[in-house]
């Protein structure tokens, strides 16, 4: 007889469900079955009617992101065996965002988000294409790589309270993208993204709870990128202040 | 047809993640300083009201419920203050063309700051105490 794992799977149908509830699977376990493949065995095999996000199957395009347990993850880079042996094995939609349909959540205030902290290379003028590339060194490089590894799986959104309690928060991934492009030598657009830095919404909603970088599935460290922020938020308003006084018009 | 199911937040959200209630004891560490500051300032007004007043209170310090109080005071700010320090180099990076400080360098250099500052602040306390004498 194969052996057989139990999947607890939230379900919310908006034609007939009031609010989400929980259905038992069994599928049969294999030692390199990810929580995704599960879901999809659910899929072809059970329940057509389960509704779940995916594409990649391999950590890249940010969409399977869910409730495993309790914690966000990446349906597609967990495993069944990670839960071999515990009690349960719950699946739910990412917390803090509306679900649209059992594991499908509605992100796009998170894309919102993404958008308003301009995340392109900003140039006071642009240099004509015949010019050629914008360069810089390695090093250079180096100062913003890891902030721009970021997929938009939005688990960090998932494990921010600061979002959860007040969802125009611009959250985790969307100020370290801010910062991503700040820290660019070829960027020139920082002074504009200041004003969301220092927003209601910016930086210093953040509390550095940090299980945003916990979570991250790419090593992205958004606490850290968030934190940076508020440094470069302190900078500017005692160049501000310093302005203001000595009379000049403040930037 | 639409119809988003919106989560809300609940009110034991920080209790339902060993990473939240970890976040939640670090802010915590913010009730036994309140405690420590507001004894301080009792201990001001009493000095204000003349000697007796502060003897008294003096004598107070001395039971050992405030004792422990103090120790888990201490305690909570060690604690902060570790923690805190250790995040440092996540925030305070400096890498530019002409300075580069390695993460754990910032971190040392706060660590040392710290002890410094406080082994100093009790040699001055002890200076003083002695020199009162
Ligand atoms: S920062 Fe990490 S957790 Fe957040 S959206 Fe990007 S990849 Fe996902
Ligand atoms: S399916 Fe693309 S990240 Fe999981």
């Amino acid at each position: 007889m194969t052996e057989t794992v139990t999947v607890r799977v939230q379900r919310y149908r908006p034609e007939e469900d009031q609010e989400p509830w929980a259905q038992s699977f069994e599928v049969p376990y294999s030692e390199d079955l990810s929580i995704l493949d599960a879901l999809n065995q659910i899929k072809d095999q059970q329940d057509p009617t389960l509704s779940h996000r995916w594409s990649c199957r391999m950590a890249i395009c940010g969409s399977c992101g869910v409730m495993i347990n309790g914690e966000p993850r990446l349906a597609c880079k967990t495993f069944l065996r990670d839960y071999r042996g515990k009690d349960a094995l719950e699946v739910r939609a990412l917390d803090n965002f509306p679900i649209e349909r059992d594991l499908v959540s509605d992100i796009s205030g998170f894309i919102d988000h993404l958008e308003t902290v301009q995340p392109w290379l900003i140039r006071s003028d642009e240099q004509p294409v015949s010019a050629g590339a914008y360069r810089q060194t390695p090093e250079q490089m180096q100062r913003y790589a890891a902030f721009s590894q970021c997929i938009n799986c939005g688990l960090c959104y998932a494990a921010c309270p600061q979002f959860g309690r007040d969802p125009a928060f611009l959250g985790p991934a969307a100020l370290t993208l801010a910062q991503r492009y700040n820290l660019d030598s070829r960027d020139e657009g920082a002074s504009q993204r200041m004003n969301w830095l220092n927003a209601e919404a910016g930086v210093w909603s953040c509390t550095f709870v940090g299980y945003c970088s916990q979570v991250c599935p790419k090593d992205v460290d958004p606490a850290a990128a968030i934190n940076q922020g508020k440094v470069a938020s302190d900078i500017n308003y005692a160049v501000n202040l310093f302005n203001i006084l000595r009379g000049k018009d403040d930037a | 047809m639409r119809k988003p199911y919106v989560q809300r937040q609940r009110a034991d959200w920080w209790l339902r993640n060993p990473a939240y209630r970890r976040y939640m004891l670090r802010e915590a560490t913010a009730l036994p300083l309140l405690f420590y500051t507001l004894l301080l300032m009792s201990g001001l007004y009493q000095f204000t009201r003349g000697e007796a007043a502060f003897l008294g209170w003096l004598e107070l310090l001395r039971n050992p419920w405030l004792l422990a109080l103090h120790g888990v005071a201490l305690a909570a700010a060690l604690f902060h203050a570790v923690t805190w320090i250790a995040l440092v180099p996540k925030i305070l990076v400096i890498d530019t063309d002409r300075l580069r400080v390695s993460p754990t360098v910032v971190k040392r250099l706060h660590q040392v700051g710290a002890v410094v500052c406080n082994v100093g602040l009790l040699l001055l306390v002890l200076l003083l105490v002695g020199g009162g004498r």
